[in-house]
């Protein structure tokens, strides 16, 4: 998968290491904007509130 | 799989038998391109298959640990980011006198929470505890299962809520507080000084008891002026809630320096 990426960057080694920096900050900041916050409430890790018997998260 | 006529680049398997053989391609200079493009097709499907699964293994734990990055550290930059600037909004507008006298301003947040004994500044606390407003780093004061009462109110509950951890974490250090420990709420006119005389350390997230006007599991009887901080515990989790009772001992004026109460000094 990755060599696959690897392969099929154009030019010598460093540019292909700068895309590729590139390329990996790319998806740690959609992780990290759009993903991570869409999933966070899913996930039981932070509610800090009391519910009623009916209340949910 | 291994298929034959490919003497120099065979797997690994049959490196010993061709042992003998190997330096002969190194000192010859018109080898080395010649390995490269017979290399690829050298893998089987199978083999390649597990390496991409093993790739995707890695990168589902390299997520995983982003998560933990973002969920303990950038929420936290982004809370006290957006906190900071909420609470220089309120403390402008007190200083401008908005308002008038002793008027809550209650769309941006009522006052400032400080609790000496959990070392972490001031919280800005606002109305109603959805998550939307707690991960902004401030604590709420709770409208629903149980409305609370406010420190000004001759008796009642103020109970709070804010995050353990992640979104701020106001209040991540709530277990180092002690039975007599000040919890002091700051509004435009008044510091409220709460001592605690009572925790909780686990109870159900169902439990809303624990913020009625006279919440029954602290001891007390009758009604009076209580405080109650509720967060989630264990740390990193959210199994269970952690609540805190304080009582009203006392309140000062604010004076026109802001002089702090001697708890804060």
């Amino acid at each position: 998968m990755y060599g696959w990426i690897w392969r099929h960057l154009p030019g010598n080694v460093w540019v292909r290491a700068a895309i590729a920096l590139v390329l990996a900050l790319a998806v740690v900041f959609v992780l990290f904007q759009y993903v991570f916050p869409w999933a966070e409430p899913i996930l039981p890790f932070g509610d800090a509130t009391l519910r009623g018997e009916g209340g949910n998260s | 799989m291994v298929e034959p006529g490919h003497e120099p680049t065979e797997p690994p398997e049959s490196t010993e038998s061709t042992e003998p053989t190997e330096p002969e391609p190194e000192p010859v200079p018109a080898d080395p391109p010649a390995p490269a493009p017979v290399r690829r097709p050298r893998r089987s499907r199978a083999a390649s298959a597990v390496s991409v699964f093993g790739e995707l293994l890695i990168t589902a734990g390299l997520v995983l640990g982003l998560f933990v990055v973002y969920s303990l550290w950038w929420t936290n930059v982004l809370a006290d980011r957006e906190a900071t600037k909420q609470g220089n909004e309120v403390r402008d507008g007190w200083a401008d006198g908005r308002g008038g006298p002793g008027a809550l301003d209650v769309k941006n947040g009522i006052g400032f929470l400080h609790v000496p004994a959990m070392n972490n500044g001031e919280v800005l606390v606002k109305k109603g505890t959805d998550l939307k407003s707690l991960n902004n780093g401030v604590a709420g004061y709770y409208t629903d299962p149980v409305k609370s009462a406010l420190p000004k109110d001759k008796q009642g509950n103020f109970s709070l809520a804010a995050h353990r951890d992640g979104h701020g974490a106001k209040f991540h250090n709530i277990h180092k507080l002690k039975t007599g420990d000040a919890i002091v709420f700051e509004t435009k006119d008044t510091w409220y000084v709460y001592k605690v005389f009572k925790d909780l350390p686990k109870t159900s997230k169902y439990n809303v008891d624990v913020l009625s006007p006279v919440p029954k599991e602290s001891g007390k009887k009758k009604p009076g002026r209580y405080l109650t901080l509720t967060t989630c515990t264990p740390i990193f989790t959210s199994d269970y809630r952690y609540i805190v009772w304080a009582e009203l001992e006392r309140t000062e004026k604010v004076d026109e320096d802001r002089t702090k109460p001697e708890e804060l000094r």
